[in-house]
């Protein structure tokens, strides 16, 4: 059973996939100008060049030989040039890539840590001050555009009071290689002499943009907690636990708690793609060298090469993390294991 | 001393118009040793009582009564945790839908072991006494008729069928060997097989353990199958209460008559293909309920006086409260 559902997933996952390798495919002729030259990203290239291109991208087949050519190359990472800086593509998104992934990660993980135990506060002191206030201020978090709290956060912080760095990733004193592409990682591997000092700056620099991710991300983990927290708590298996003269605590920790969030970590999986939408705003607003920011560069600069591969990265990146949590939650949940009975 | 002795019980939820009482000056007495049915249609408050009794109503419900005593002692006065004691050790509970009463993320073994109250088991050391605790569970699976403890154990609640649940509650709450056990509509929705078995196992708890039952449900023909004594109720107020025998034979409030002709059953003198008795109209919505006697604007009996709400009154040890009860045809 356990077993079933991780090859149904992972069929899910290859599927996906494949339907996104075409889109990303079709790309190449839908985008202006030249096909080649949007696959490859090489421009004014020398006609005995251009025919050697042509012969090794397969345009000279079908489309699908086309596809498959690009489906291999797309597995060796030659994912062609980008316009603006002729730098290999594949190189450019292993670099920024890991940056979003960094700030989102931190965001998410921070959003959890405020969101779900805030939720499950407000759910079983329902209809009381703390759970009104506390959706008050949800409220508020959750309405408050990304873009325009960065900036509130910027001359806040950075300008007026001078707390946090404005923008960047690590102070550019610090001169750290890029290995892994996430800061700390980096930090910890190279043979830097003040590693210390470098770890704290890049702390520093994080903290603003995280906050502004957070704020939004934990105000709907909270709601979405919260309502959970409340409708498992109005349900009768609750009732008849209390009929069975357990204590409120021990009805909240050994049958409140799992049923609250097993239906709503998948949930939590999908906000991923929310908080990866708003990271490249706030990226942008902060120079923060990730993967938003780098594609909202490709798109005014018509570097369709870039944007062909930035969609797909983003887009795979989002789907690995939606599939993943979607089978941890059914793997926690027990109830799914075993034989089920056949209902009418 | 009843055991459990309920007297003008009123429960008022607050809506968007106001106050509302769900529950009009309700009466219940269960004695020690019987089974007393509670019939109503339903919306008619009888899960309310059920609630009330138990003490699961929200905290933005009033709930005032003149006298909700456990062998004597208020329930209405005593903390939370007395409270608690008595539900887990005097009164246990079942309800309609066994399934969605378990919950659904533990096997039935992990939740039948945790009512089990740690003063009944023997032995000093933890697997000492969770070792007791199985063989609790085990032998009160086999009491309640399920005989395959072994898969029961271990399954979850959706892997259950519904009489196989409700047997499980039923083993549930007689965990602590409780004196009353309330009956929450526990056949609902059952097939007629499995409601036999329900109803049959609840008898007979009934007569070995001289467990008092309180059985809540609009099933005429199971209730008159088991139960000594009948209450019944229209839309929160109680409108006849007495011997089982008594009532089916002569009600003496309209609407305890028109339910039981409702129930065709009990006639049989009913020819074939003649239309069956119902009461006109419908239940009322609790935003529109009617002053006075809630039964007026559907009773073929009403008159002037209805708009008051009619006084307890009796004969023996039958109680109506009626204006115009059936017995005055007699006279």
């Amino acid at each position: 059973m356990m077993l079933i559902q991780i090859i149904r997933k992972f069929n899910l996952l290859i599927l996906t996939l494949f339907v996104l390798s075409i889109l990303s495919f079709s790309l190449v002729y839908l985008f202006p100008g030249d096909p080649l030259v949007n696959l490859t990203g090489l421009k004014d290239v020398s006609p005995e060049t251009r025919q050697y291109l042509l012969e090794l991208h397969g345009f000279d087949g079908s489309y699908i030989y086309q596809y498959w050519l690009y489906l291999n190359n797309l597995v060796e990472g030659q994912w062609g040039l980008s316009f603006s800086s002729d730098k290999p593509l594949w190189e450019e998104i292993s670099q920024t890539l890991p940056a979003s992934m960094e700030l989102s990660a931190y965001a998410l993980l921070l959003s959890l840590i405020i969101g779900v135990p805030a939720g499950f506060l407000a759910g079983f002191q329902h209809y009381k001050q703390s759970d009104y206030s506390l959706l008050a201020a949800s409220v508020i978090g959750y309405s408050m555009p990304v873009f325009w709290l960065s900036l509130i956060m910027i001359l806040v912080f950075s300008l007026q009071l001078g707390w946090f760095p404005l923008s960047g990733r690590i102070s550019l004193l610090f001169d750290i290689p890029h290995q892994t592409g996430f800061t700390f990682i980096d930090i910890f591997l190279s043979d830097f002499e003040f590693k210390d000092a470098a770890a704290m700056s890049a702390l520093q620099h994080l903290i603003l943009p995280t906050l502004s991710l957070t704020i939004v991300t934990a105000s709907i983990i909270f709601r979405i907690t919260r309502r959970s927290v409340i409708d498992v708590m109005a349900s009768q298996y609750i009732l008849t636990a209390y009929t069975r003269g357990l204590s409120s605590l021990q009805v909240v920790f050994r049958h409140g708690v799992r049923n609250a969030l097993i239906p709503i970590i998948p949930i939590f999986g999908m906000q991923f793609a929310v908080l990866l939408t708003n990271a490249m705003i706030v990226e942008v607003i902060f120079s923060w060298p990730g993967i938003g920011n780098w594609l909202i560069q490709a798109i005014y600069q018509r570097d369709y090469p870039a944007i062909r591969a930035g969609m797909l990265a983003v887009s795979t990146i989002v789907i690995i993390v939606t599939v993943c949590t979607d089978l941890f939650a059914k793997l926690l949940n027990p109830a799914l294991t075993g034989e089920r009975r056949a209902q009418i | 001393m009843a055991l459990l002795d309920i007297k003008n019980l009123t429960l008022e939820i607050n809506g968007s118009t106001g106050w509302i009482k769900a529950l009009d000056k309700v009466n219940l007495r269960i004695e020690e040793g019987e089974i007393r049915a509670l019939v109503g249609e339903s919306g008619s408050g009888k899960s309310l009582i059920v609630r009330a009794v138990v003490g699961a109503i929200p905290e933005n419900w009033r709930l005032t009564a003149d006298r909700l005593t456990w062998k004597g002692r208020d329930l209405l006065k005593i903390s939370q945790s007395e409270r608690r004691k008595i539900m887990r050790s005097e009164i246990a509970v079942i309800f309609q839908n066994p399934v969605a009463s378990l919950d659904p993320s533990s096997t039935l073994g992990e939740q039948l072991i945790e009512s089990i109250p740690g003063h009944i088991l023997k032995g000093k050391w933890f697997w000492q006494r969770s070792k007791h605790k199985q063989q609790i569970a085990i032998k009160l699976l086999h009491k309640v008729g399920i005989k395959d403890h072994k898969k029961y154990l271990k399954a979850y609640p959706n892997q259950i069928a519904d009489d196989i649940g409700q047997k499980f509650l039923i083993a549930c709450a007689l965990v602590s060997s409780p004196q009353l056990l309330i009956a929450d509509d526990p056949t609902r929705g059952m097939e007629i097989t499995t409601k036999i078995q329900i109803l049959k196992l609840l008898s007979q708890l009934n007569k070995t353990r001289n467990l008092s039952i309180l059985f809540v449900s609009h099933d005429l023909l199971a209730i008159s199958s088991m139960a000594n004594k009948m209450t019944v109720l229209y839309c929160g107020q109680t409108v006849e209460d007495g011997k089982m025998e008594q009532l089916r034979k002569r009600p003496l409030h309209p609407y305890t008559k028109a339910l039981l002709d409702s129930a065709p059953s009990f006639r049989k003198d009913l020819p074939p293909k003649s239309p069956l008795s119902t009461l006109d109209g419908t239940i009322p919505t609790l935003q529109h309920l009617p002053i006075g006697c809630r039964l007026g604007p559907r009773c073929p009996r009403a008159q002037r006086e209805c708009v008051k709400v009619p006084e307890l009154r009796y004969v023996q040890d039958h109680f109506y409260s009626c204006h115009f009860p059936l017995i005055r045809e007699k006279e």
